[in-house]
Formats: structure tokens, C-alpha cells, sequence
């Protein structure tokens, strides 16, 4: 039987194919029973784990925290005990000194739980920043078909590194609410590969908002994080002023551009046809081969 | 709120922004809200509260904040930073949300908002104390680009927070909205406005029209701590049960 792709698997899986074998250790398992109040008044299935996977773990013999969330569980939403999960988790990673690696699948906050996610998640980032201050790596692994958006997208921002798979979605507002919003002429939420374009990995690898471009695999995604364990990104005034100059100048060099492969042939990909086929490494290839500029 | 009889130029570039929009600024910072300049929506200057100068960021008319936005936002914490070391900065927040847009989709704004953040914490980092105050629409991916990101947040009673209203809620859960009304009287978090936002442990406190407004932001500069205390409250307030408990969990059980 060949191996799932990594969209394909669901957070347990993904855990186990890129750990250490049998490496894992689940905090707040299961058995535990944490259930959403919020959910049960609604009448909503609730989940042991709350749609969020924690745990430690080693990567090539290195201790790591891991988080894992399950879109098949509302979509990922981050409810209020996912999201404190969540936060416990990077404040430990803080205290232990551990790199702490969140494999995103979530369109955002839970709605169904209003703000409680909303303000979990703006925790979640000042934890992470306080991994970021002690060079505790954190890392966002984004390669899921439900990707990370609303507050997820945000939060992925926050975390040192992305590692992105041709898969992954990285924004902050999905397709079906933009075209409600502009209209269908302006954002047609069924075309897949325009929207890929918009938020994909390839066009986020391209601008320099992820990291490394992996193969839709398992083990690619353990790779890169392998890459990045032992690497931090430190918040200093030189680091925020050349990002600022980066991020300025995208804007005025590609802010007047609306269409996709305009985007891709301004950043250097001349064949796009062949770059839309291309798997994640080949992309990369094929970036630098143009001398994309990324900006 | 008195409005000016003359009309405003569609594309108001400078002082004075609306009157409305002008009377809170004034109400937070007397007369010393000169200092601050209003451009499509995006406030920066520099003005006083208690006599100590501060820096001012923020959002109004309800606006979206785009890449742009969130870049002179963030150009705006730089230069405090620079040049006025340690200097508090107070953030207002009205806006209705992101730029709900495809193209600032695709040139990445979530990182901008990233970058906003990260300039944000390298000022906290440096000593900056951050007091936001919530003074109109505080709504999901806005608040959370700067404001959220705060030593102390503070609201207006006027202020709509949260992460949408009701009826937006309903649609896209398919849950009617008189069931989510309902359940918001015993679910404050489904709740739309400032206090139910302070239940939860999101704003350390609403102050109302009735309150000495200056006095209070004053304070409220004088006493912000980098700690976050926001599950503390929303605990102690009872809107939030649930999250110091589980986050207290998942530390003792990592500790084993």
C-alpha cells in the first residue's frame, strides 16, 4: 500500500509519520474526556480532544512539542479548550527550553464559542512571542486541505518559520466570504486553481512568507522540520526594519497587479503552466532557476 | 454627535478627520489630540494623557485594515520606537475587520498583520507599556492584528466587540438566531459588545460616558503590567471557566 499524502492523513496520523516511532506522548489524551460546554448546549457533537492533538515527541532524537489539529472536527475552529490546549502547549515549550511545532488545519475561531477562541488565540500569539524571546523555534506546518485562516492565518505569522506544502493555504479571509463580499466576478470561490494562486504554498514560497516548499509527504514535512530545529528568528529592530522594507516594497511593486499568473511572472516563474503542475520541490527548482525575486 | 454643516471632501487627506471620530480622540486626550493625524481611517501622532506623552495607533470609522494599513500602523510603532524610547503607546481600535479582498489576500496579508505584531512585541520587549483602548467596532481579524496584542485592553461601552454579530453568526453556523439569542444570555462569548467581552476576561475594564475618560486612560497607562491576566479574569468573572484550568493541565502534566 503506498503512503497517504500528508493532506490526506488526519492530526494522529501526520503526528505519527513524522515523529520518531512511538515517540509520542498525548497530553489532555482522550480518555480524558475535555468536551466543549459551548457545543453540547448547541447540540453539537462534542470531541474527547476538542478537535486539538497535543503532546511531546522527538524528531531525529530531539526533544519537540507538538500540536495537531483535526479539521475533521469543526473545521479545526479553535474553540476554548483547543485554544487554551493550545496556549498551555507554547508556554510549556517557553518553560522547557523545547521547540514547539503546530501542524495548522483550521479556518479560525469557532464561531459556535464566539469570542472565548478569538481571545485564545491572541494568547496563543503572546505565548509564542515569549518562545520567540528565550530562541525557542517555533514552527507552523501548513499543508492541509482546510489550511489556515481567520485567526490561524494570523497566528501562523506570529511562529518563526512556515513550512508549507503545494497543498497548504495560508490567509486570513476564505474564498466563500470574499466572493460574497466582491462578488463572483471578482473572487470565484470554485475555481480552485485561482484560488491556490491567491493563498497556495507555491505563491506564499514565492513571496517569501513560507520558508521551505515541501512534497504533499509525511516525511518531506519532517524534513524541513529537521532543517529547523536548532534555528530561531530572533524580533529585533533590524529584523522588523528589513521585513518592513520587504513588505513596503511588495506593495508597490505588485500592488497594482489583480491577476494570479501576472503575480507569478512578476516574481520570475516563466512557464506557468508547467509551475502550476510542478510538485513542491520542483517549484522551488524552477523559482530559483528564474531568480524569482522574493520579496 | 454634532455634525458639521459643511461637507467633508471625499478624499480627506489631514487634520481634522470627522468630527465624530475628533470627539473621541478629544474625549481620550483633551486638547493634546491635535497631535494625532487622521489618513483613510489610519490614526498616528503622538498626544498626552496625565502629562506623560504617548504614541497613538489606531483605527476609525469603523474601517478595514488592508496591507497598507497595517504597514503605517507598523511604520508608525518603528518610529516611536526609534526615537522616543520607552514611550507608552496607546492603541484605538474601530474597525469592522481585515480587508476582505482577494488581492490583499494574495500579497500575503496576513503577514503584514505578522509584521505588525512582531513591531508590537519588539516594543514591548524594549519597554513600550501597550494600552488599547477599544473605541468603536472591534471585530475579529482587526482586533487581533494590534489591539488584542496589549499589555491592558479597554473598551468604551459604545464599542461593538467580538468576533461577529448574531445574525452573521447564524449564517453561517445554519443555527437560528433565536436559539443564539437565547443561549447568549447564559454563553456571554456569543454575546456582541464590551461587556460581555470583559466577562470573558478580553477587556480588563468598560468605561461608560458617565466616566472621567482621561482620568481613566491616564491610569490605566500608569498601571499596565506585561503580564497577561486575561484567563485570570475571564475565570474570576465567570465568562471563561475553562481556559486557566486546561492550560494549568497541560503545564502540570508537561512538567511530569
Amino acid at each position: 500500500m503506498s503512503t497517504p499524502l500528508f493532506h490526506e492523513q488526519n492530526a494522529r496520523q501526520r503526528i505519527a509519520a513524522i515523529i520518531d516511532a512511538g515517540s509520542f506522548d498525548e497530553l489532555l489524551p482522550p480518555p480524558e474526556r475535555i468536551t466543549s460546554p459551548y457545543l453540547a448546549q448547541l447540540g453539537i457533537p462534542v470531541s474527547f480532544d476538542d478537535g486539538l492533538v497535543i503532546g511531546r515527541a522527538k524528531i531525529d532524537g530531539k526533544k519537540v512539542y507538538l500540536a495537531a489539529q483535526v479539521g475533521q472536527f469543526v473545521g479545526g475552529a479553535v474553540g476554548e479548550i483547543h485554544g487554551a490546549k493550545l496556549t498551555g502547549l507554547f508556554m510549556a515549550a517557553t518553560r522547557d527550553r523545547i521547540p514547539c511545532i503546530i501542524i495548522i488545519e483550521s479556518g479560525g475561531v469557532r464561531l459556535h464559542e464566539g469570542s472565548t477562541g478569538e481571545i485564545a488565540i491572541a494568547e496563543t500569539m503572546r505565548a509564542i512571542f515569549e518562545c520567540r524571546a528565550r530562541k525557542v523555534p517555533t514552527i507552523a506546518v501548513i499543508g492541509s486541505d482546510i489550511g489556515a485562516y481567520g485567526g490561524m492565518g494570523i497566528l501562523s505569522t506570529c511562529c518563526d518559520f512556515r513550512i508549507m506544502t503545494e497543498h497548504g493555504r495560508l490567509g486570513i479571509s476564505g474564498p466563500i466570504v470574499i466572493e460574497k463580499w466582491m462578488g463572483k466576478k471578482a473572487y470565484d470561490s470554485a475555481n480552485r486553481a485561482l484560488v491556490w494562486k491567491t493563498s497556495g504554498g507555491k505563491t506564499k514560497y514565492l513571496l517569501g512568507d513560507a520558508d521551505l516548499l515541501v512534497h504533499d509527504a509525511a516525511s518531506a514535512v519532517r524534513d524541513g522540520i529537521a532543517k529547523l530545529l536548532a534555528k530561531s528568528r530572533a524580533v529585533t529592530l533590524k529584523a522588523v526594519k528589513v521585513r518592513h522594507k520587504e513588505l513596503a516594497d511588495r506593495l508597490k511593486r505588485l500592488g497594482g497587479t489583480s491577476a494570479a499568473d501576472e503575480l507569478w511572472k512578476r516574481l520570475g516563474i516563466r512557464d506557468i503552466e508547467a509551475a502550476s503542475l510542478a510538485s513542491g520541490p520542483e517549484f522551488v527548482a524552477v523559482a530559483k532557476g528564474g531568480k524569482a525575486g522574493r520579496l | 454627535m454634532k455634525k458639521k454643516p459643511t461637507k467633508t471632501p471625499a478624499a480627506d487627506k489631514t487634520v481634522p478627520a470627522k468630527s465624530a471620530s475628533r470627539a473621541v480622540l478629544t474625549r481620550l486626550f483633551g486638547r493634546s489630540a491635535h497631535g494625532i493625524a487622521s489618513d483613510r481611517s489610519v490614526l498616528t501622532g503622538y498626544a498626552a494623557t496625565g502629562g506623560t506623552e504617548v504614541c497613538v495607533v489606531g483605527t476609525t470609522n469603523g474601517t478595514y485594515v488592508d496591507n497598507a494599513a497595517a504597514l503605517r500602523l507598523a511604520a508608525h510603532v518603528i518610529d516611536c520606537i526609534e526615537r522616543h524610547p520607552r514611550m507608552p503607546i496607546v492603541m484605538l481600535v474601530d474597525s469592522a475587520g481585515q480587508e476582505p479582498n482577494r488581492v490583499a489576500e494574495m500579497l500575503g496579508l496576513a503577514s503584514y498583520f505578522g509584521h505588525l505584531l512582531s513591531c508590537l512585541e519588539l516594543a514591548r520587549r524594549k519597554g513600550h507599556k501597550l494600552v488599547t483602548v477599544a473605541t468603536g467596532k472591534a471585530i475579529g481579524g482587526a482586533f487581533l492584528c494590534y489591539g488584542m496584542f496589549a499589555d491592558r485592553i479597554y473598551a468604551l461601552d459604545s464599542a461593538s466587540l467580538g468576533l461577529m454579530p448574531v445574525q452573521a453568526m447564524s449564517a453561517v453556523t445554519k443555527i437560528p438566531v433565536p436559539v443564539l439569542q437565547k443561549l447568549s444570555r447564559t454563553m456571554p462569548s456569543l454575546e456582541f459588545g464590551a461587556a460581555p467581552f470583559a466577562l470573558l476576561g478580553g477587556v480588563e475594564e468598560v468605561w461608560s460616558a458617565r466616566d472621567d475618560v482621561q482620568g481613566k486612560l491616564a491610569e490605566a497607562v500608569a498601571k499596565a503590567s506585561t503580564d497577561d491576566n486575561r484567563a485570570e479574569l475571564g475565570k474570576k468573572r465567570g465568562g471563561r471557566k475553562l481556559a486557566l484550568d486546561i492550560r494549568k493541565r497541560v503545564l502540570a502534566q508537561s512538567a511530569r
